[in-house]
């Protein structure tokens, strides 16, 4: 392929502002992104090419950051050396920007192994340009309706979308990405036999309770969670096929997820049945890349969560796990991580509303908080902070939580102690935070962390700029 | 007591945390000693009109409202005749669009609908998004919209409120919602009643009315409902 004046003067604008950030102590792929699309707009075109051992595409609403983090430590574990776009810079900009970073001035590649997690609404733009040698698909569920319009629209542009030649790498227990499978080859389907948490009924948020192919409602036999599980249709016969790779004999012991797919055991150390979808999705694409069992087993089981994800601080007045909330399922597996502890709890939940959050927090209702309600003897307070402290209290009030039990406190270290103040040994602590509330929050979590749990002034400045 | 609510189509109209208004509808009821029924009924099944108290049609993608529209038309003498009886029915977004007459398509079609209320609906080119905040009487509705179709009312038709803030009906006259008999549309979408009482509690009234019992309600304490309402309030309208 040709590579005209636009590209390298994309490139090295883009590595010469890349340089640029680092020099002022900053971190960014955005910003080199930008200015290099706005010299050559077939960037991302021009940068593929050299990624001759592939390029694998991570996309679907849930878990694309943890599932590419997880193939991340797999690959690292082989030595082989990949270029990715790290804490979820997934729009065309990000991607852009990382793929810049790993060329060199010379326009040579220092990887040729590309590992790019892409934003549902990124699929379009991104496919019309590079054609991924994989992709994985891990679910699809609303999520931040205000920014896509509607889950439909979302499901079908991704799927017109996947160039003919790319290896599929699909979920099999959601039908909204298992139909992805009807019309194209080669595909590869990971799925879970069943989890201590699977149910032959189901409670929850679903996405899809009609068969995406004719429309007939769909039949489970069983539920993992959202619309993920052992489904038919009765109209047209489209189901759920046993997968190539299966995780059986699923359960969770001291805080780890332990699975087999064939004879092979394999440890997680990560919370919540979610999780395993995530680490089937790495290691069946780790097996495509030829990667031995035995060095997915090492990457999966020496996996440092990424930030916010079921992350855990050690602050002197107790453990506390962060993780970020985005959308009901989401949302409604944290709470089943939460209540499956089976220790009293002291919860903090940040929503905001900013673009990167999702305008609409309609999804509030949508999450099952009538669980907590259920369980609320076990619930020692709630903590509502964020644009939309008053919202989420609200909501918790309607769900049964005891209103005596809800805080409401929009300074973010404030809000802190609060969740610390007067914590028995025997409390677990979770912090929910939406996307724009993650960082603030990990930020205090961090520096509450190196500094024995005094917390700093310069700290509640930087969190209180942030979010307000 | 009891109070029949009857939540039609959940698995069909469920975008946007739209079961934030029955649990709205239903908490409100337990907490002063009112029973409610909740009813969830869906595509193919019979319906007794006359016999509920409260009616909810939420909204619905695109293609599940495609789906369900026959369906209704089915209803069309009935739930006709239960609104002129003075039935109260809450119905959002596609809900709403579907009591009117009909809507114009991008491409020319139109889509018949029930025709109870003299509005219509045309597509619109751009998505009206964001946080709304309407007035009725003095007092303020606050929500979110997220609709294409753009809503028309018919000469003499009452709106539910004016436009304080963002888009309503069509975005053009600032008119937002419609109040035919008891019947409340809007396109204030999801969660609606939680954050506001005043409107959630209007329905548990009229419904009670209609059953002849003509005692007030009993005071609750909203103060964490008007907390988050006027929070909303104070940003939008600074």
């Amino acid at each position: 392929m040709k590579r005209t004046w636009r590209f390298w003067f994309a490139l090295w604008a883009g590595k010469l502002i890349t340089k640029g950030l680092l020099v002022a102590g900053k971190k960014g792929t955005t910003l080199p992104g930008k200015i290099a699309q706005w010299f050559d707009p077939e960037i991302m075109r021009h940068l593929s090419v050299a990624y001759t051992d592939g390029i694998i595409m991570i996309t679907g609403t849930n878990g694309k950051t943890t599932t590419a983090n997880l193939l991340a430590s797999i690959i690292r574990q082989s030595g082989e050396k990949f270029a990715f776009n790290q804490a979820g810079a997934n729009l065309v900009t990000g991607i852009t920007g990382a793929l810049i970073q790993n060329t060199r001035w010379n326009g040579y590649s220092r990887a040729s192994l590309a590992l790019l997690e892409v934003d549902e609404a990124t699929v379009p733009k991104f496919c019309e340009q590079v054609t991924p040698t994989l992709a994985i698909v891990t679910n699809f569920f609303r999520d931040q309706l205000d920014r896509y319009g509607e889950l439909d629209t979302t499901v079908r542009m991704v799927r017109a979308s996947l160039p003919k030649e790319t290896v599929l790498v699909l979920n099999a227990d959601d039908p909204l990405v298992a139909q992805f499978g009807t019309d194209h080859e080669p595909v590869i389907y990971y799925g879970v036999e069943r989890t201590p948490d699977s149910r032959s009924e189901s409670q929850e948020t679903r996405e899809a309770r009609f068969c995406p192919v004719c429309g007939t409602e769909l039949t489970y036999t069983l539920f993992h969670y959202g619309q993920l599980g052992i489904f038919k249709c009765t109209g047209c016969g489209f189901h759920r096929l046993e997968p190539e790779i299966l995780a059986q004999n699923v359960r969770l012991v001291e805080g780890l997820l332990l699975f087999q797919v064939g004879e092979t055991p394999f440890t997680l150390s990560l919370q919540g049945y979610y999780n395993l979808y995530n680490a089937l999705a790495a290691l069946t694409a780790a097996r495509q890349l030829k990667i031995s069992d035995e060095l997915i087993e090492k990457g999966l089981r020496e996996f440092i969560p990424q930030a916010g994800r079921m992350e855990r601080f050690y602050l002197p007045d107790g453990e506390i796990t962060l993780t970020l909330v985005k959308n009901p399922t989401g949302f409604d597996q944290v709470i089943q991580t939460m209540l499956g502890v089976d220790k009293p709890l002291r919860i903090l939940i940040g929503i905001n509303d900013l673009a990167a959050d999702g305008r609409d927090i309609s999804w509030l209702w949508d999450v099952n908080f009538e669980r907590l309600g259920m369980y609320e003897a076990s619930i020692k307070q709630v903590i509502c902070t964020g644009l939309r402290a008053e919202d989420i209290a609200l909501r918790l009030k309607y769900a049964g939580v005891p209103v005596e039990k809800l805080v409401i406190e929009h300074t973010l270290t404030e809000a802190l102690d609060g969740l610390q103040a007067n914590r028995a040994v025997e409390e677990v602590a979770f912090i929910c935070p939406t996307y724009t509330l993650l960082f603030p929050l990990r930020g205090l979590l961090e520096s509450r962390q190196q500094n024995g749990g005094l917390s700093r002034p310069k700290a509640k400045a930087a969190g209180e700029g942030a979010h307000s | 007591m009891n109070l029949n609510i009857c939540h039609l189509y959940p698995d069909l109209l469920d975008l946007y945390g739209d079961r934030g208004n029955i649990l709205a509808l239903a908490a409100r009821c337990r907490w002063r000693g009112i029973e409610p029924v909740i009813q969830q009924a869906s595509l193919g099944e019979d319906l007794d009109f006359m016999g509920m108290d409260i009616l909810f049609l939420g909204g619905g993608s695109d293609r599940e409202q495609g789906l369900l529209v026959q369906d209704l038309m089915r209803h069309e003498k009935e739930l006709r005749k239960a609104i002129e009886n003075g039935l109260v029915v809450l119905a959002i977004c596609g809900g709403y669009q579907m009591l009117g007459r009909d809507y114009q398509m991008a491409n020319g079609k139109i889509l018949q609908f029930l025709g109870i209320i003299d509005i219509w609906t045309i597509a619109g080119e751009k998505r009206l998004i964001g946080n709304v905040v309407v007035e009725i009487n003095g007092k303020t509705l606050v929500g979110f919209e997220n609709h294409s179709g753009k809503t028309y009312l018919g000469e003499g038709v009452t709106p539910l409120g004016k436009v304080l803030f963002g888009n309503g009906n069509n975005g053009d006259d600032g008119e937002e919602g419609v109040r035919y008999r008891n019947v409340f549309g809007t396109y204030l979408h999801g969660p609606l009643l939680p954050k506001n009482p005043r409107l959630a509690d209007l329905l548990l009234e009229l419904a009670l009315k209609r059953r002849g019992s003509d005692d007030p309600l009993t005071e609750l304490d909203d103060s964490l409902e008007e907390l988050a309402h006027q929070a909303m309030v104070k940003r939008l309208m600074k």
